[in-house]
């Protein structure tokens, strides 16, 4: 249908409804907005005067209204959906884990999804937010400090593989005994900095299916 | 102590859709008409955008039916029509409703006499 013929108000109107709508499911926002649309060509012909316009618009509510009416969450009871999991939650949990690895711009981009969401409580934010800053990229550095304090003159490939994990292949000139208590450190370090990411991701993904199902119920 | 705004709209949101249903029961209507219609009826609806989705929902519960149709003037409408479902959920919510009001309205009075 052609907006030619709308009201700027209008249009400006429906432009919120959208950005408002932006969440929910493509299909719920398409049909919302038809029928708006309809509603407001309906109400504003050509030729209302912008006083006029505004009060039909003042009547329809505001559209964060009309999108908060229609999420699943403020359903009646009527409605059993399945549970809506959306590409917010599944992205930050991505990032969080992975998105280090972009020069940790994924990783904060991670982080403001995790915060923006409305399915996760503070504990599970705050989980997602301190177990391993970085996620599993934060084993990058670790290998490096690894690779360090192994100490003395390392020949070999130490820029691709830890000394910590093929020490047969490197051929390290380290004093016995010295660099053992760093490579247990490291090790212990490296253990974590994988197992934390890993648990904050189930344990993030798990708390969101949880709140998918309590919306279903 | 006035009644909080809470409970009022929950009151509301609570008897809204049997409004549809029963504004539906003498026939056919187009979305626009009908939301009209119950933004003129007095204290019932604050914002009428919020009908659009209780439409959606009644047609996903298969309480009404609807079909877009052109006009022949202005924009196409979507016209809304109940289902034997819908008219069934109706009249069992009216026979309730009659008992839930009068119960409380007789409480009301009591305590207005007392």
């Amino acid at each position: 249908m052609s907006t030619a013929a709308m009201h700027p108000l209008a249009v400006d109107y429906l432009r919120r409804l959208r950005r408002a709508g932006q969440e929910l499911p493509a299909a719920r926002l398409d049909d919302l907005c038809a029928e708006l649309e309809s509603h407001l060509l309906e109400a504003i012909p050509p030729g209302t005067s912008d006083a006029q316009a505004r009060s039909v618009i003042e009547r329809l509510g505001p559209p964060e209204e009309i999108v908060e009416a229609e999420q699943p969450a403020s359903a009646t009871g009527l409605v059993t959906e399945a549970p809506r999991r959306s590409w917010h939650e599944t992205a930050a949990i991505i990032l969080l884990l992975l998105g280090g690895f972009a020069f940790g711009v994924g990783w904060l981009a991670g982080l403001i999804l995790l915060w923006t969401s409305r399915v996760w409580s503070l504990r599970d934010r705050l989980i997602g937010t301190l177990l391993v800053p970085g996620g599993l990229a934060t084993v990058l550095p670790l290998l490096v400090l690894a690779g360090t304090t192994s100490g003395g003159a390392c020949s070999g490939t130490a820029t691709e593989v830890s000394p910590v994990f093929r020490p047969g292949r490197m051929h390290c000139a380290t004093v016995a005994g010295a660099g053992t208590g760093h490579t247990v450190l490291a090790i212990v370090l490296l253990v974590i900095a994988i197992a934390g990411p890993i648990f904050t991701a189930i344990h993030l993904s798990r708390r969101a299916a949880a709140a998918g199902a309590a919306v279903a119920r | 102590m006035a009644p909080r705004d809470s409970t009022i709209s929950q009151l509301r949101r609570g008897v809204l859709e049997f409004c549809v249903l029963a504004l539906l029961r003498e026939g056919e209507r187009y979305s626009f008409d009908l939301v009209s219609a119950l933004g003129e009826v007095d204290g019932l609806v604050t914002s009428e955008g919020t009908l659009y989705p209780l439409l959606g929902r009644l047609r996903r519960d298969g309480l009404v039916e609807s079909m877009w149709r052109e006009s022949s003037a202005g924009p196409p409408r979507r016209y809304y029509t109940i289902t034997p479902d819908g008219d069934a959920t109706l009249r069992s919510f009216a026979a309730q409703w009659v008992r839930f009001r009068d119960s409380v309205d007789s409480l009301l009075n009591q305590g207005a006499t007392a």
